[in-house]
């Protein structure tokens, strides 16, 4: 087993490769897509080390905030693990965060084997 | 383009607001500011939007956002906003001033920062492009676009804001002479729910 973690100022991700999981922590509102460079390898090691067909987690549902630029880093690695094609995503949100009930679905609709989870 | 008769431009949803009423808040600050400390962005947006949504009863109707909920919609559209004021002030001048207006329907913020004469045109067109199409549709061919090339704008800002949200938004450009144009961006944001 082992756990990766970028982290900065207001934000924690973190990959646990044992539970197929990405936990994104706190609030992310970066200013560049190359500030947001550390979090988007993170992603794309974890999306390369999920065997095949399994489900590869993303749990929010303790990301307090995410700006637009932030969107656009998760939406861009949908668009990666559609064209990867191999490792389906499930998405893990949290109903009292308003954001995440307005946003989320969104990326179902880049990749329809994108499974969300409001909770 | 600069209008030498010095009439500014309006586009979208824009309302002549007069700063004096008692629901009425406003500060100045400086955009040189906001960029040095990124941070000053989501810091002011977080305080705005608090302290905006205290307005809201601890219960509301059925069809009226939530206390947390209205604080969540303007944390993100005014870091959004205060963002934009850090990222493309551009020439002398460099104040940005904020404004709101809390009323018992809807809030209504305002943005004036400063770029130069030349930057207009470019940032009307994308305006125009923002008002005149489906925000859906726009929406998922800008993050298909966005995934194909590096580039450092994403341009989700207003867009999620229109399409997740339903803010109408107002721009008005204003010559202030040869250097400075003053940009005003207006938000309404309705405390009922959006029908989506
Ligand atoms: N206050 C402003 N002053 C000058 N130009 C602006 C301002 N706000 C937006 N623009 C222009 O409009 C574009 C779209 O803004 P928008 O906020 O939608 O996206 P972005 O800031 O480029 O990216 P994102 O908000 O997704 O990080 C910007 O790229 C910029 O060219
Ligand atoms: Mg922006």
């Amino acid at each position: 087993m082992s756990v990766e973690i970028v982290s900065g100022e207001e934000y924690t991700v973190t990959y646990n490769d044992s539970t197929e999981s990405l936990t994104f922590d706190g609030s992310m509102r970066l200013r560049t897509s190359e500030e947001y460079e550390p979090i988007n390898e993170l992603m794309q090691q974890a999306l390369s080390s999920t065997p095949e067909g399994n489900l590869l987690t993303m749990d929010f549902s303790s990301l307090k905030f995410l700006n637009s630029s932030g969107i656009n880093i998760i939406s861009r690695f949908v668009i990666a693990a559609r064209k990867q094609g191999t490792v389906p995503l499930k998405v893990v949100g949290n109903q009292d965060i308003y954001w995440q009930q307005k946003s989320l679905t969104n990326l179902q609709r880049l990749w329809s084997s994108v499974q969300i989870e409001i909770q | 383009m600069t209008d030498l008769t010095g009439t500014p431009q309006i586009f979208g949803t824009w309302e002549a607001l007069t700063a004096v009423s008692h629901h009425y808040a406003a500060m100045n600050l400086h955009a040189t500011h906001l960029a040095n400390h990124w941070r000053r962005n989501s810091l002011s947006s977080d305080y705005w939007a608090a302290y905006a949504a205290l307005q809201i009863p601890e219960t509301v109707p059925t069809g009226w956002l939530r206390r947390d909920d209205v604080n969540y919609v303007l944390s993100y559209l005014l870091n959004e906003l205060f963002e934009n004021c850090a990222k493309f002030s551009a020439g002398p001048e460099q104040t940005v001033h904020y404004q709101a207006w809390f009323e018992d329907e809807r809030m209504v913020f305002q943005f004036t920062n400063h770029i130069t004469p030349a930057g207009e045109r470019p940032f009307i067109t994308l305006i125009q492009e923002l008002l005149t199409s489906d925000p859906d549709e726009l929406y998922f061919q800008k993050l298909e676009e966005n995934a194909e090339q590096e580039i450092s704008a994403s341009g989700l800002g207003y867009l999620t804001l229109i399409k997740d949200y339903g803010i109408q938004f107002g721009f008005r450009f204003r010559p202030i002479n040869a250097e400075i144009t003053a940009v005003d961006v207006q938000a309404h944001v309705s405390l009922k729910e959006a029908a989506f």
